[in-house]
């Protein structure tokens, strides 16, 4: 338990940060959780989990002449009973940590440090640098370099898979508001030679459009080219229609040459793939705020792969009531999936999925219910059905500091019966008079 | 190539003059504020066109695009690709990175089990059911985990 308190202790402490700003806006937010869990997993030992981890974000603008901001985020856990995932009591992430600069014009910024590059078809997480612009007559640009960054070495390796540096970054012109046009790519370093795996080199180029010839009409996607295996990677592009503002009509279509997409994916030896493998997915939905305080939506998606096809369908309700601080919602899904998409020799793998959920959230306390079950068509290790309710409760000791709890409990395949607590500290505090950020 | 020595400083100052111009004409493209001015309520499906009037600035795009809609909430990888300093007036970057991270300690849906509105990926038993949806779409676990986020693969997957 002491390493509980002193959690608690290091989240209190922050409380001292906002009173040393200045002219700068700071924003600390802290969540210290303590999770209790009873682990039952078919043909193992029940174990007790009591693992606490304190995340802890924070974000400094307006440093220097006012452009500059420094922000982190990051986690560590360590585990007071039974190891809760790995080998290692103690565990930690540094999820991101820059120096942002920001220009008065053409919402230039310089950034360096750990961050993460969503640019076109570029999706990255990066140690280095990056430095973005619009430029006159409707154009923009976009760069970055450094090194990826790590994650778990794969089984029996040492290494992710990963090369040791990347760069690329994004081309793009607008005109008006009405269209955007957007060429982007990215360069890894060669990827390490793995003994158990495939491995392929992480090389991507491609396009991206935004057209709204009316502003009740959107069109947007991209297309990927991957120059190591010469074949296109991915097109994903999205319909929405608004013919009144409360009703959105949208259609998407979704298609992967797997060999080429998933080529870097060392894990799944992506480079290895069946270079005919096409994976195609075509759907569309409808979603009607019937009121300001109530959402209907409907949609359904069509899957074909080289296994066989599959079809999803469902409807969702979302209501809010008394100023915003009552919000529920309703949901219902079919999934109709045929035998090859199943797990073990089961004949099939559909299933109806089905969740409901209402919250409360006041200025002094909040709570809230949220229940998920799915039915599945065939059994799946002999149970018929996987279900997980959650009630949660909670108290704002300042609008800034808050102590709340979650218990829930479900029975699945996977694990015969779970049953979950978790007590949940949280901080989140903004030294801001200018509105904010969530 | 004589010719060519020649003509490289008058090619170098020619870019340069091009670059003080775009230099001079980038005044004229004002950046997105900081931070939205006015605190937006938590768990609101914020409707921008309630009050910002649907006209462009500049190159902007149209304001109604960026309203929570539940169609947009879905789909709003679109938009982060090509807006995401739109996105960061309102949202800090750990509000995108709760979800997609190179690291994730417990799931979203978890952490975040008092916030069940808001929009968060394997709720539920889902360790059963991606035997199923990774057979169903693999190329929707790739976009999460197969450059990051890897750690509960690993543990299975050898």
């Amino acid at each position: 338990m002491r390493m509980i308190y002193c959690s608690v202790i290091c989240s209190a402490s922050l409380l001292a940060i906002p009173l040393t700003a200045s002219a700068a806006d700071y924003s600390v937010d802290s969540s210290t959780i303590l999770r209790i869990e009873n682990r039952d997993i078919v043909g193992a030992k029940k174990e007790t989990l009591l693992p606490v981890t304190q995340f802890l974000g924070f974000d400094a603008n307006n440093l220097a002449n006012g452009n500059l901001s420094l922000h982190f985020s990051g986690w560590f856990r360590y585990d007071l009973s039974d190891k809760s995932y790995n080998d290692d009591d103690l565990n930690g992430s540094f999820t991101y940590g820059y120096l942002q600069y920001k220009f008065k014009q053409a919402n230039a910024d310089i950034r360096a440090g750990r961050f993460f590059v969503h640019e076109g078809i570029v999706n990255e997480h990066v140690d280095g640098l990056n430095v973005r612009t619009e430029l006159p007559m409707g154009f923009g640009f976009s760069a970055f370099g450094g090194a990826p960054v790590h994650t778990t070495h794969l089984y029996g390796e040492s290494s992710d898979g990963k090369g040791d540096t990347i760069y690329g970054g994004r081309v793009n012109y607008r005109y008006k508001g009405m269209f955007e046009l957007g060429a982007s790519g990215l360069y890894e370093g060669k990827a390490p030679k793995l003994k158990n795996y495939t491995n392929g080199d992480h090389r991507q180029v491609g396009g991206d459009v935004w057209f709204s010839p009316h502003k009740s009409v959107e069109v947007m996607g991209h297309s990927s080219y991957n120059p190591e295996t010469k074949r296109a990677a991915e097109h994903s592009y999205l319909v929405n229609i608004k013919p009144v503002q409360q009703l959105v009509l949208s259609g998407e279509f979704n298609e992967h040459r797997e060999s080429s997409y998933l080529y870097a994916w060392s894990m799944f030896s992506g480079a290895a793939l069946n270079p005919a493998e096409l994976s195609r997915s075509t759907g569309g939905s409808v979603s009607y705020e019937i009121t300001k305080n109530f959402e209907l939506s409907a949609d359904y998606k069509h899957y074909t792969r080289e296994i066989g096809n599959a079809d999803r369908y469902g409807t969702n309700a979302r209501f809010k009531f008394m100023d915003n601080s009552v919000r529920g919602g309703l949901g219902y899904h079919y999934l109709r999936a045929g035998k090859n998409f199943a797990i073990g020799t089961n004949p099939s793998a559909s299933y109806h999925e089905l969740r409901g959920y209402v919250m409360h959230d006041t200025k002094t306390y909040f709570a809230a219910i949220d229940a998920l079950a799915y039915f599945f068509k065939e059994k799946i290790y002999d149970e018929k059905s996987a279900w997980e309710t959650t009630a949660s409760l909670g108290y704002h000791f300042t609008p800034a500091l808050a102590l709340s709890g979650d218990i829930s409990y479900g029975r699945n395949p996977q694990f015969t019966e779970e049953t979950k607590g978790l007590i949940r500290l949280t901080y989140n505090f903004t030294f801001d008079g200018k509105g904010g950020k969530k | 190539m004589k010719m060519f020595k020649t003509s490289l400083p008058v090619m170098a100052l020619a870019g340069l003059i091009l670059i003080l111009a775009a230099c001079a004409q980038m005044k004229a493209l004002p950046s997105l504020p900081d931070s939205h001015p006015e605190a937006l309520a938590i768990g609101q499906q914020v409707n921008c066109s309630e009050c910002h009037e649907d006209q462009q600035k500049g190159t902007m795009k149209s304001f109604a695009a960026f309203s929570h809609s539940g169609a947009f909430v879905k789909n709003h990888r679109f938009y982060a690709a090509s807006d995401d300093r739109l996105c960061s007036t309102c949202h800090k970057a750990s509000f995108c990175n709760d979800c997609h991270t190179n690291k994730v300690e417990m799931k979203p849906s978890t952490r975040y089990g008092h916030r069940p509105d808001r929009e968060m990926p394997h709720r539920g038993n889902f360790m059963t059911l991606h035997k199923i949806e990774g057979k169903l779409d693999p190329a929707s676990c790739y976009r999460c985990h197969g450059r990051a986020n890897n750690e509960r693969c690993v543990a299975c997957h050898r």
